[in-house]
């Protein structure tokens, strides 16, 4: 065959796949987010955010009521944390046990069109890393493995995702994810003012009678901008300098408020 | 509205709330003659400032405010150099211990507790002492004896250690272990507490030292510029804990309210004026003790892994 015929293929073969596709073909999702980039300025109060996307081919008629389940699960950048636990000791309340769970995300959001539990199995959750207990937080440490024998580790596990709740950096939302049309379906969700940067991922799932058709990802960027991050990369990346700096600023503020402020 | 993100600290906070706490304690500062340093801490983690950031920027505030201050008392000849030299010797001895033992403390998640336990004895005793010694002198203004509390120049232990030098602004002849060891406990509590320490080398150098009391107080500011530096560059080289946005809004408050606080202080008496600083201590240090004492509502911490990860 020569070069000539196989451009002729293509050329009938790839719209006429294209419009199989259109007819017959599976379901997919196509989604977005309403910000790529975060800038963290000294304004910065939090963000909220929208994800929203559309289901292609899909085979939702009128008549049926939710055939699809969408979840949207956010990861911010993963990192080793310590929880301490505190006991009284002498009367007062010290930091007594630890551990150090590695690959922890730095944040975590997951959103759906109903609770997880009701959409698909554990299995498929797991698999897909969607809801808390799919975290799979891996202790490291000497009294990793004692710990895990009797089952203490659970109890540090649950306070990592109860404390990340509070501080607004870990969520879970059964109704977070609502269809705007039949086949447009958007998601909002408040980031709060103690984000971490980073570089975070915005998984989209589609799911129909517990089985995953279709994902689609998008890539988020938190980063600190303008005199913030100029603040926080000079102390991280020249600590002695921003030292010596933040001495010098104190002296002249001093000597100016002694020049001001001097009466005789 | 007003909120400002603080790069360090890494949380947001009201920029007036933060400006007023620089003036208030400020205003007490000018109006007692004390750093403030051991207030502004305590106050700062109370808002929600991580304590180990509180510390290090508090300790670059105070370069402001003890620049301005000994900058004053300069001007009226009351610094000994010398003797502010060999306190600053030991003082930079102990910020390098200070800054270490942080990093150790933070690095074991006993900082948060270390911090406090340090406020609350300091604070506990030397409030409990100022307390009693105030309301004595108020009663004795009562019943109309003298104020002074200085007895005549006496020999104690101190005389008997060698190593001599003399210090002639303070008309002293003493041996140097005392002042470098003062010197040295002052550098660790500022680096440890955030704190430049007048409120524990005032009193040592008056009763231990048995200094002349109107070069005490410009001497102690003297040290505690270079101390407090040395603890905010050592600190920001090896904890990064040094806001200097946090710091900068503070010197600014603190600058306004010591003005109006010195202005204040001149219409009270200095007895009275000591009972009520010496209430504020140990007000601040109760209420680090209870929060130690009572149950946490949550019992468990997240932080970062930090070192040997």
């Amino acid at each position: 065959m020569s070069w000539r015929n196989i451009l002729a293929a293509i050329f009938v073969l790839w719209p006429m796949a294209c419009a199989f596709a259109a007819v017959e073909g599976t379901e997919q999702i196509e989604s977005d987010i309403s910000s790529r980039n975060i800038a963290i300025e000294s304004n910065f109060t939090g963000q909220r955010i929208v994800i929203f996307g559309t289901i292609e081919n899909s085979q939702h008629s009128e008549f049926e009521k939710a055939l699809y389940d969408v979840v949207v699960a956010i990861r911010g950048p993963k990192g080793t944390i310590v929880i301490r636990q505190k006991s009284r000791v002498a009367g007062i309340w010290v930091n007594t046990e630890a551990h150090t769970f590695a690959n922890v995300p730095g944040y975590y959001a997951v959103l759906a069109t109903r609770p997880l539990g009701e959409i698909a199995k554990l299995t498929v959750l797991n698999a897909y890393g969607l809801g808390f207990g799919s975290l799979n937080l891996r202790a490291l440490g000497p009294n990793a493995a004692a710990s895990a024998a009797n089952g203490s580790l659970n109890v540090f596990r649950s306070a990592v995702v109860r404390i990340r709740q509070k501080e607004g950096l870990f969520s879970y939302k059964s109704d977070g994810v609502v269809f705007v049309g039949r086949n447009l379906f958007r998601a909002t969700i408040d980031m709060p003012a103690n984000v971490p940067v980073g570089q975070y991922a915005t998984d989209v799932y589609l799911l129909r009678n517990g089985e995953i058709l279709s994902h689609n990802r998008s890539q988020l960027k938190i980063q600190k901008q303008g005199f913030e991050r100029f603040v926080f990369s000079a102390a991280f990346d020249h600590p002695l300098i921003y030292g010596i700096v933040a001495v010098i600023i104190a002296i002249s503020a001093g000597l100016m408020a002694s020049a001001l402020t001097r009466r005789d | 509205m007003f909120e400002i993100y603080l790069p360090i600290a890494e949380l947001s906070v009201n920029l007036l709330v933060i400006l007023g706490m620089g003036g208030a304690v400020g205003f007490l500062s000018g109006m007692f003659g004390v750093g403030g340093g051991f207030l502004m801490t305590p106050l700062l983690i109370f808002l929600g400032i991580p304590p180990a950031v509180a510390v290090a920027t508090e300790a670059n505030q105070i370069v402001a405010s003890s620049v301005s201050g000994a900058l004053a008392q300069w001007r009226r000849g009351n610094v000994d150099i010398k003797m502010g030299s060999v306190l600053l010797v030991g003082g930079i001895v102990g910020a390098v211990f200070g800054v270490q033992l942080v990093k150790l403390l933070r690095e074991i998640g006993q900082v948060d507790l270390i911090i406090s336990l340090s406020y609350v004895t300091f604070l506990g005793i030397i409030g409990a002492l100022m307390l009693i010694e105030s309301v004595r002198a108020i009663r004795r203004v009562k019943a109309g004896g003298p104020v002074s509390m200085r007895r005549p120049g006496q020999h104690n232990w101190i005389h008997g250690l060698p190593f001599k030098m003399r210090f002639k602004h303070s008309k002293l002849y003493i041996s140097a272990i005392p002042p470098l060891m003062i010197g040295t406990f002052v550098g660790v509590l500022a680096a440890i507490m955030g704190v430049g320490g007048g409120f524990i080398m005032v009193p040592a150098m008056i009763y231990l030292l048995r200094m002349p009391t109107n070069v005490v107080v410009g001497t102690s500011l003297f040290q505690i510029i270079f101390v407090t530096a040395a603890v905010t560059i050592l600190h920001s080289a090896t904890n990064q804990t040094v806001d200097v946005l946090l710091a900068l809004i503070l010197m600014i408050g603190g600058v306004i309210g010591a003005q109006f606080g010195a202005r204040a202080g001149q219409h009270l008496k200095g007895e009275q004026l000591r009972a009520l600083l010496a209430l504020m201590v140990l007000g601040v240090s109760l209420r680090l003790l209870f929060d130690l004492v009572i149950q946490p509502e949550e019992l468990f911490s997240v932080g970062p892994a930090l070192g040997g990860h």
